[in-house]
């Protein structure tokens, strides 16, 4: 390992200078444990602070570091060195978003995906119990287990980059927001059901998906988008038809019987 | 359009999903173009019934080496287009997959490792074996 | 027409055409040897049973609906401007009703007209 060194081949582009992106080599000293975020990072501390590169938390936990790594969409920063092909390693910014600089896109199409998502509980009988809690809603834990993996997605981006539908269809709200929207038409508190079924069953809604599950294979917290995606098809058939089964919605409030829900008098 | 083509370093289904898409499109064309050769039997577009002349004339285009390897090549992605849109049926339905669940490390999606995955090698499996039939019989 | 609408008529034409192509293709070799299959005294009592007639007309709009379908699924994920899904809409409605039309064509007169 010692003296041994890795080649990051660092795909560079600049829209405000550059025509077109070019691709710059870097001989970086390898370590052991090294990460591919390790090494970019090697890069902008001595060898070219120019370098636009996005991280925070260095452990899969803050999605910053989403970017195509040997041609697939990875996270750097849990991108073992050694886990990849002997040889040079290819990194380049995301597929489908826009690029910023670099290795840096632009991600605020896809938040505001996120958003139109509706990500909250919608509820009809009680809005003001969102505000000021008097309680919380009463759930089995069967019915927490259905839609929490879902609830595990960090934003990151990989999967709405790695979709052959997202390439090309510019209205696609992309795996990250169907699965979301999947994750509260799921959940038995959230009574949203007709507004979020109509945003999902239209034109480039939740059928523009054909399961090529690459959205799933690239996901780095296990949330399978894909499989989201596939259980909205059922719900949203389910809800069209007359003999679907229809799912328990309106989750009651359980008054905490200590006062508010910091348990204080 | 690169995207629904560039299947590198990622997963079976994403394979499927592109060959999904061009069988699709290749049986269209055929279909259609076979909906031309079938109204030779009534004597082409301007025939008025049933012409045994007309038949013959065009069976002697379609009945060639040329026309049979392409009726073998129709077989072939018939059958996977027909097996795989059943796996993609049960899937879209959800049927086929394990309920949903708490993920843990290394997080390998359980929608990937499903009974579809199987169901795709049935579908390329099916479709060179029907294929082999086909060309058996015709080329034979 | 919801989109939903639109792919549970996906759904239900797929389940159908792998029936009907499955017979159809059982019957031209397999239980019907090739040779035999084609020859127009077999075509021709093919187009003259009720049955087989209104199953090859099934067959026909069957296969048609789902793949033209299809189609405009990938022209419509292809590009998004107003005027190109429109077009598309349209254009694809138009080509699989005229295709139909002349298939129909086809199998009203095998059945019913003149043998020459």
């Amino acid at each position: 390992m010692a003296g041994e060194e890795v080649v990051l081949k660092i795909r560079r582009f600049d829209p405000s200078l550059d025509e077109r992106p070019r691709v710059e080599a870097f001989a970086v000293p390898l370590k052991e444990g090294m990460t591919v975020l390790d090494a970019l990072i090697y890069v902008k501390s001595r060898l070219d602070h120019g370098l636009a590169v996005r991280f925070s938390c260095r452990m899969a936990s803050c999605g910053s570091c989403g970017m195509k790594i040997d041609g697939r969409a990875r996270l750097a920063c849990e991108t073992q060195i050694s886990s990849l092909p002997r040889g040079a390693v290819a990194v380049e910014p995301m597929d489908n978003f826009p690029i910023v600089r670099d290795l840096v896109v632009d991600l605020e199409r896809f938040f505001a995906r996120h958003a139109a998502a509706m990500p909250g509980l919608v509820r009809e009988r009680d809005p003001e119990e969102q505000e000021s809690p008097t309680g919380e809603y009463l759930m089995a834990p069967g019915e927490l287990e259905s839609f929490v993996q879902f609830t595990y997605c960090i934003k990151c981006g990989l999967c709405s980059s790695s979709c052959p539908t997202a390439s090309t269809d510019a209205l696609f709200p992309g795996p990250q927001a169907l699965s979301q929207a999947y994750r509260f038409l799921a959940d038995p508190r959230d009574e949203g059901e007709e507004r979020r079924l109509e945003r999902v069953d239209a034109e480039h809604g939740v059928w523009r998906c054909h399961f090529a599950g690459t959205c799933s294979a690239v996901c780095p917290k296990g949330v399978d988008p894909a499989l989201g995606i596939q259980l909205l098809k059922r719900h949203v058939m389910s809800a069209r038809s007359p003999f679907g089964r229809k799912k328990r919605r309106g989750a009651p409030v359980f008054p905490n019987p200590n006062g508010d829900l910091l348990g204080q008098p | 359009m690169a995207g629904w083509f560039d299947p590198r370093r990622t997963n079976i289904e994403r394979w499927a999903y592109t060959f999904q898409r061009v069988t699709g499109l290749a049986v269209l064309a055929y279909v259609v173009a076979h909906i031309g050769d079938t109204s030779f039997f009534v004597g082409g577009p301007f025939g008025e019934g049933p012409s045994r002349a007309s038949w013959a004339a065009g069976l002697s285009v379609t009945e060639s080496l040329l026309g049979h390897l392409v009726l073998v090549m129709v077989v072939l992605v018939v059958v996977y287009h027909g097996i795989n849109g059943v796996r993609l049926i049960l899937s879209e339905y959800g049927v086929i997959f394990d309920k949903p669940s708490r993920p843990d490390y290394p997080y390998r999606a359980k929608s990937l490792r499903a009974v579809q995955r199987h169901l795709i090698w049935v579908a390329i499996v099916g479709a060179i074996l029907a294929a082999l039939y086909s060309g058996g019989l015709l080329l034979g | 027409m919801r989109e939903s609408t639109l792919m549970q008529m996906q759904y239900v034409t797929a389940v159908l055409a792998v029936l009907l192509v499955g017979v159809h293709l059982l019957m031209q070799g397999v239980l019907v040897p090739y040779g035999e299959a084609v020859s127009f005294q077999r075509v021709l009592s093919v187009y003259r049973d009720a049955v087989d007639g209104a199953l090859l007309e099934i067959l026909l709009v069957v296969v048609l609906a789902h793949g033209f379908n299809g189609l405009r699924t990938i022209l419509i994920e292809w590009r998004q401007t107003p005027s190109w899904t429109r077009g598309v809409n349209w254009a694809v409605l138009v080509a699989a009703l005229a295709t139909m039309a002349y298939g129909t064509r086809t199998v009203i007169l095998a059945a019913t007209g003149q043998v020459s």
